[in-house]
């Protein structure tokens, strides 16, 4: 087909999934879809093959599409024009139970042309514990209502007996009443614009230029892949809850033009909530690959084609039913993206072609922290500290890693304004900062992470509860690279009320602190919660980073003057200036040593 | 192959006296040949992240390892890897 | 017989400089000149006595009689692109120092980025902040969500803080921004006092003051940026101000803002956030007047000249402000008035992507130096301006009148080998399917824009303005089947037309959250204090009561909702219960406007977030004269006839070409056609006929 009409057509259709996103924004008009991007909308052909992804949260591009060819196989030739699915089954197709897929199909004609998706995390799905990531759910059972696919639109007509029995199983129905809203307005406006372009090109040019779309995808990265060189890499991730760990472990494999991830040796599933199921798995490695590997191809079908994974049944990574999985996306979801991104972070940077495309890991570990209560207004309040979404970048060959600066997965996400949060939540916050020595050391340094800590205020209950969950504190998990060092652990402490310090604690903190990583705790009274995040991993040998970067980064307080002796080997004067003579002193002896070591 | 050809950021390959060989990138001392785990010729610091690296992993638990492994010819640093104990070294090798 | 009289306005562009001089008897005269950064004021001069040269009379002799000058200027966006502004510090409240260099998470990184850039999260990197790092301090004090102070102001600790940046970080400017400032300033106030006690002279903006809305982020960020900018601003301003008084003026020095109305010069040079992308901003205000004018009240209005394609839009007679503006990549809150733009303009560079043999339009510009290849001044790549002579848009002997010979066959050559050749086709074929796709990137862009708002397209008539604009907004206008399009007769000089229609406008607003079921007087009290220092305000700037005009507007949203919309207070002020409960009507049929049927979330309650009030200083509009339109033969303009680009058929066929300045208002004709002006081209498609009206503006309609 000629050139033109199929730029102008692969455009269109980016833009139809653009405006599609701005719409589910706009009638959602929550904090965590508007926020957080914690959201996702992508076409798909009629046999719900990936077409065209969004900029969303990118392991979901692929997990839709399983729900797509789902809903596909259960419905047939009963898909009607005009008809909706929901579908939010994990053991189907969906990552957790509150991130709900809504399906629609497009016709054109009477025929069924192609499919339009999107998810949005809802308000609550009706777990035991609120807001979706219910860490006290032992099976998935007690994560809420699920469904493999039911229809709540029938040709244009909202299907009410079973809309009203969905809202029936969740705390707060209106809230999730208008995240469905969103998400039908959304496909609606899809489906309007795929029509019109159909109408303008033909639908014979348009299911062309999709086909030469995937096509090209794929000539794109098979050509990509055989640049890279071949062979195999490995990373592993540990996921703790409360001292029982899991292991992810990974084994990345490029053979010619093929891409194989083997998670064969990870742990079997837990009985905690941190499990993914198989399409979670797969989503959870294309996340960063699309963005890694794909950053100038268009994300869909044709790459998919040329990659392949094998995940155990029965692991952390394939769990079986009914394990619990709701903390999912947090949980082994983002071990898979961890675990990705480090294998390709190795192929990247083991090719001169590509090294400067290579990243060590980015913000590696989430932090569902969900605060419920009455607001200073009167009203029950649920919500997610944004902070999650602030992250970390990981360093590069060529740079440091963004300070706070977002994750891969999620390429377009961002964290509330504290007087946004202090509006609607009955707390304050005692300070939100970069953490110095966060960012992971290298001759490139992480991006740090963050650090905050909140207090209830003028709460009418005396203060309010959260839930929390994730892959607790005890290990690292955004892996340096060439040598650099992974980003410092997250950490949350819980100051409790009347508690006598003890020597070296927070001196910022009200009181006595212990650590907390899952299940649900007060903030009451003279309570406080701190809460530290991860930094992105570092990239070379740190004893390489150019001295001034280490002296300037001790002015700015993001790296301790500590640090840059002890692992920098940097010798500052009190006013912060390099001593070189000193420095190079220092390094030479610290190498020195490193080479006294014995061969392991 | 004559030529001297990326393993990884701070790894090469190159002609040895038998047969390619894994060399250091920053001083060319040849750690193995290519089908052994280079890892096992690297010079290994293994010690409880804690203690390894500052106040901020100090919050990380008791028995997370942090293990350096740098160059036993020039003190490069070649690579770290995080491993509860008895883990196996994580494997990269190209297929030459 | 009274003398005659002038209005003077100067718009300072990113390339040209340009100015309309009107007089008391209706004419209006255009000048141009290029822009001289950074010394603009020479620019603006030269400007002016191109005006005067076209008049045949002494620049001074013009700036003598004049009574008043309105100026736009792009000297605060220069600013910050270039990063020349002041050495600036920045006071916030302690434990939150971080703010603004970490910009809300990823948001700064990604922010500005194209999609290209967004998905490509190794390559990108945030902007560096305007301030130095270490220029940054924290200082003990804290106020509460609602206002109430937690934590005393450090009075020691903000006077050391203060003496580190002035004598170790050695600035000269200082933005201040607390928590919850917004709802009590006192503490930031306090800093100014401190500042003034212990470094005279140095520049202070108070988030408080510049920005007294809720968003720690964007306000320090907004602070931040009238901080480092404000002094250029003012320097600048006070010398334009001399070099004019040089020269001759002594009137009253007017300055556009980005929210489309202007500002005495003195209250301008300390907001100089206020002058942010205020030349856009009165592009879209000359095209609301023109609509008025006209009758047409909703009016997208594009602007394409050499390097980016510009678009706002007017819906029902009011203005869209911008959502999240940022200048270069920095975030700042003012009320703005929107223009979106994309790196897509006559001199835009084509380019086959190396992988796929994709052609590409842009963003990269050959700019005017060396510029298009047809221009003959050395340059070597294909640009949109050489796809316009390809296909027999523009032709070498009406250029410019013909002082400005176009090379064809050089062009024909370059392209051929760069782009047709690859792309195994012919040069019309290739020239064709480039231009579709400007044309289609344009669509796109209008259709985005114009969704995000909740409107549609077809609904709309569309301006066409710029150098470029008249040859492509026949093809994208009829794409989008807008109702019908208008290039202007100002249309090469929209910018500083927009500056003579702009009133004197001043913002207030205050934040302030109330329930929808409050008694009017409460809401009334609000306001009461905002008018009266509105009134003395414009009372001082010589406004009589008959000349000024006080609107409301406030913010509603649903609760826990973040969205908040703007709804102007149609009923009588100050309200009544009655008239309370028709604005939140007015606003629940806004919102779904905006977006969308079934995102009106009325269970969870309303309520009013922000009170804001425009005050206005009526200033007397230019008369456009307008003429009778005649009779609609076009015959006696037309000068010819050549092959030209038919969208219809998809290739070249011969089409009529006109010149402009031999048409006549009430004259018609039908596509392909080309008329010629002096300075732009535009085309009309087959299926168009085109009318001259009497403001002799191109009136373009789709024949259905």
């Amino acid at each position: 087909m000629d050139p033109m009409t199929f730029s102008i057509i692969r455009h269109r259709l980016f833009r139809i999934v653009d405006e599609a996103v701005i719409t589910l924004k706009h009638v959602s008009g929550s904090a965590i879809t508007n926020e957080g991007h914690d959201l996702m909308v992508s076409l798909y052909g009629a046999d719900g093959s990936l077409l065209m992804g969004g900029v969303g949260f990118l392991h979901h591009l692929t997990s839709a599409a399983e729900a797509c060819k789902a809903v596909i196989r259960k419905f047939g030739d009963r898909i009607g024009e005009g008809d909706v699915y929901l579908l939010n089954d994990p053991y189907t197709a969906a990552l957790h139970t509150s991130d709900i897929y809504l399906v629609a199909p497009i016709h054109y004609d009477g025929k069924l042309v192609a499919w339009s998706a999107c998810f949005v995390h809802v308000y609550d799905i009706g777990a035991m514990n609120p807001g979706g990531f219910s860490p006290q759910s032992i099976d998935i059972f007690t994560e809420g209502f699920s469904s493999p696919g039911i229809k709540i639109v029938d040709k244009g007509e909202m299907v009410q007996d079973v809309v009203d029995t969905i809202l029936n199983m969740v705390r707060s129905p209106e809230m999730v009443m208008l995240d469905l809203r969103s998400m039908i307005a959304c496909n609606n406006v899809a489906r309007e614009r795929m029509q019109s372009l159909i109408a303008k090109y033909g639908p014979e040019t348009v299911n062309e230029a999709g086909a030469e779309l995937i096509r090209q995808s794929e000539e794109l990265l098979r050509a990509r892949l055989l640049e890279l060189p071949d062979g195999s890499w490995q990373s592993r991730q540990y996921l703790d809850v409360q001292g029982e760990t899991a292991t992810v472990r990974l084994t990345m494999t490029k053979k010619g033009d093929r891409l194989i991830f083997d998670f064969t040796g990870s742990s079997p599933q837990s009985r905690h909530s941190i499990n993914c199921t198989y399409w979670a798995a797969l989503g959870g490695l294309f996340a960063p690959l699309f963005p890694l590997l794909c950053y100038d191809i268009t994300w869909n079908e044709g790459v998919i084609r040329l990659i392949e994974m094998i995940a155990p049944e029965g692991s952390v990574v394939n769990c079986t039913r009914p394990a619990p999985v709701s903390v999912a996306t947090v949980g082994a979801i983002q071990s898979v993206n961890n675990a990705a991104c480090a294998t390709i972070g190795k192929m990247l940077a083991a090719s001169d072609k590509y090294r400067e495309q290579a990243t060590a890991v980015w913000h590696a570990n989430h932090f569902a922290i969900f605060k419920f209560g009455r607001n200073q207004k009167g009203g029950q309040s649920i919500g997610i500290l944004t902070e999650t979404f602030a992250g970390a970048g990981g360093a590069s060959a060529f740079a440091d890693g963004v300070d706070i600066g977002g994750e891969v997965p999620n390429p377009i996400s961002r964290m509330a304004n504290v007087e946004t949060v202090e509006a609607s939540f009955p707390i304050r916050y005692l300070f939100r900062k970069r953490m110095a020595d966060s960012g992971g050391p290298g001759r490139w340094r992480g991006g740090t992470g963050g650090e905050l800590a909140i207090v209830p205020h003028k709460a009418p209950d005396g203060g309010l509860h959260y839930v929390i969950s994730g892959k607790g504190d005890r290990h690292p998990m955004s892996d340096g690279l060439a040598g650099g060092l992974p980003g410092g652990p997250n950490a949350y402490l819980w100051a409790k009320s009347g508690e006598a310090a003890a020597a070296g604690d927070d001196g910022r903190l009200p009181g006595g602190a212990q650590a907390v990583s899952w299940g649900v705790f007060p903030l009451m009274g003279e309570d406080a919660l701190y809460v530290r995040w991860n930094g992105g991993g570092g990239y070379g040998d740190p004893l390489d980073r150019d001295p001034e970067n280490v002296a300037k980064d001790v002015v700015g307080a993001l790296v301790s003057a500590d640090a840059a002796r002890d692992i920098y080997g940097v010798v500052l004067s009190e006013q912060g200036v390099v001593d070189t003579a000193a420095t190079d002193a220092l390094r030479g002896s610290m190498k020195a040593e490193r080479m006294a070591g014995e061969a392991a | 192959m004559k030529e001297v050809r990326s393993w990884s950021a701070t790894l090469v390959s190159m002609p040895g006296k038998s047969g390619r060989v894994i060399a250091c990138r920053a001083c060319s001392a040849e750690l193995c040949g290519t089908d052994a785990s280079w890892k096992e010729h690297a010079v290994l610091r293994e010690s409880p992240l804690r203690e390894a690296a500052g106040a901020t992993y100090r919050s990380a638990g008791d028995e997370v390892l942090l293990r350096r492994f740098y160059c036993g010819s020039c003190g490069a640093a070649l690579d770290s890897e995080i491993a509860l104990p008895g883990e196996p070294f994580l494997l990269d090798r190209l297929a030459e | 017989m009274s003398e005659t009289t002038y209005l003077v306005a100067t718009d300072v562009g990113g390339t040209c400089t340009d100015t309309i001089v009107v007089s008391s008897t209706g004419e209006i005269t255009i000048g141009k000149a290029l822009s001289t950064p950074p010394d603009f004021a020479t620019g603006v001069l030269n400007s002016i006595r191109s005006a005067a040269d076209a008049m045949q009379l002494d620049m001074s002799r013009i700036l003598e009689k004049t009574t008043l000058f309105i100026h736009g200027s792009t000297v605060v966006d220069n600013t910050v692109f270039t990063r020349e502004g002041s050495r600036t510090g920045l006071v916030a409240t302690e434990g939150f120092e971080d703010t603004l260099l970490v910009t809300r998470g990823a948001y700064g990184r990604w922010s500005g980025l194209t999609e290209e850039g967004i998905k490509n999260p190794v390559k990108t990197s945030r902007a560096p902040a305007l301030v130095d790092p270490a220029a940054i301090v924290g200082v003990r004090e804290r106020i509460d969500c609602d206002g109430d102070v937690v934590q005393a102001l450090d009075m020691a600790g903000a006077r050391e803080a203060i003496r580190h940046l002035v004598q170790d970080r050695k600035v000269d400017a200082i933005a201040v921004s607390f928590l919850w400032s917004f709802y009590n300033p006192s503490h930031e106030q306090a800093i100014r006092k401190l500042v003034e006690e212990v470094a005279p002279g140095t520049y202070v903006t108070l988030s408080s003051d510049i920005a007294p809305v809720p968003g720690e982020y964007e306000r320090t960020s907004t602070a931040v940026i009238n901080a480092y900018a404000g002094r250029v601003a003012g320097d600048y301003l006070k010398e334009l101000g001399d070099l004019l008084a040089r020269n001759g003026y002594r009137g009253q020095t007017m300055v556009m803002q980005g929210y489309g109305g202007l500002l005495p010069v003195e209250e301008a040079a300390v907001r100089a956030v206020g002058m942010i992308e205020c030349g856009p901003a009165a592009g879209v205000i000359g095209a609301k007047f023109l609509g008025d004018a006209m009758g047409d009240l909703d009016i997208i209005a594009a602007d394409m000249g050499g390097t980016t394609f510009k678009v706002g839009v007017i819906q029902n007679g009011e203005l869209e402000y911008a959502r999240e503006p940022m200048v270069d990549r920095f975030h700042y809150v003012a009320p703005k008035i929107d223009v979106v733009s994309i790196g897509a303009g006559g001199g835009s560079i084509i380019q086959l992507d190396p992988k796929t043999k994709l052609p590409t339009v842009g963003p990269r510009s050959a700019g005017s130096r060396p510029g298009p290849i047809c221009y003959g001044l050395g340059g070597q790549e294909p640009t949109l301006t050489d796809v316009m002579m390809l296909i027999g848009y523009m032709d070498s002997g009406h250029f410019l009148r013909g002082s400005m010979p176009l090379d064809s066959e050089n062009t024909r050559r370059i392209f051929k080998q760069k782009i047709a050749d690859p792309l195994g086709t012919s040069v019309e074929d290739a020239a064709i399917g480039i231009y579709r796709i400007a044309s289609a990137q344009i669509t796109d862009l209008i259709r985005k824009i114009t969704v995000e708002r909740g409107l549609d397209p077809r609904d709309f008539v569309l301006h066409s303005f710029g150098g470029t604009c008249g040859m492509l907004a026949s093809a994208f206008g009829e794409e989008l089947s807008v109702r019908r399009i208008v290039i202007p007769y100002t249309a090469s000089v929209n910018c500083a037309f927009g500056l003579v229609t702009a009133d004197v406008r001043h913002e207030y607003s205050v934040t302030k959250t109330l329930p929808v079921d409050v008694p009017a007087s409460e809401i009334n009290a609000v306001y009461a204090p905002l008018m009266e220092k509105a009134a003395r305000q414009l009372a001082s700037e010589g406004f009589g009561k008959d000349s000024i005009s006080m609107s409301w507007s406030v913010d509603f949203r649903y609760r826990r909702q973040v969205h908040e919309v703007t709804t102007p207070v149609r009923v009588e002020t100050p309200l009544t219960d009655d008239g309370l409960k028709a604005l939140v009507a007015d606003f629940e049929s806004l919102y779904e406007r905006k977006f969308g049927r079934g995102s009106a979330y009325r269970e969870a309650g309303i309520e009013m977030t922000m009170f804001r009030l425009t005050a206005s200083g009526l200033l007397k509009r230019p008369d456009l004269p307008k003429l009778a339109e005649g009779k609609a033969d076009a015959s006696a303009a037309r000068i010819g006839s050549r092959p030209i680009f038919v969208e219809r058929r998809g290739a070249l066929a011969e089409g009529n070409i006109y010149d402009f300045e031999k048409l006549e208002p009430g004259n018609r004709l039908r596509g392909p056609a080309v008329i010629h002006t002096p300075i732009t081209t535009i085309a009309v498609q087959e299926g168009q006929s085109a009318r001259m009206d009497g403001f002799r503006n191109i009136v373009l309609e789709m024949e259905r």
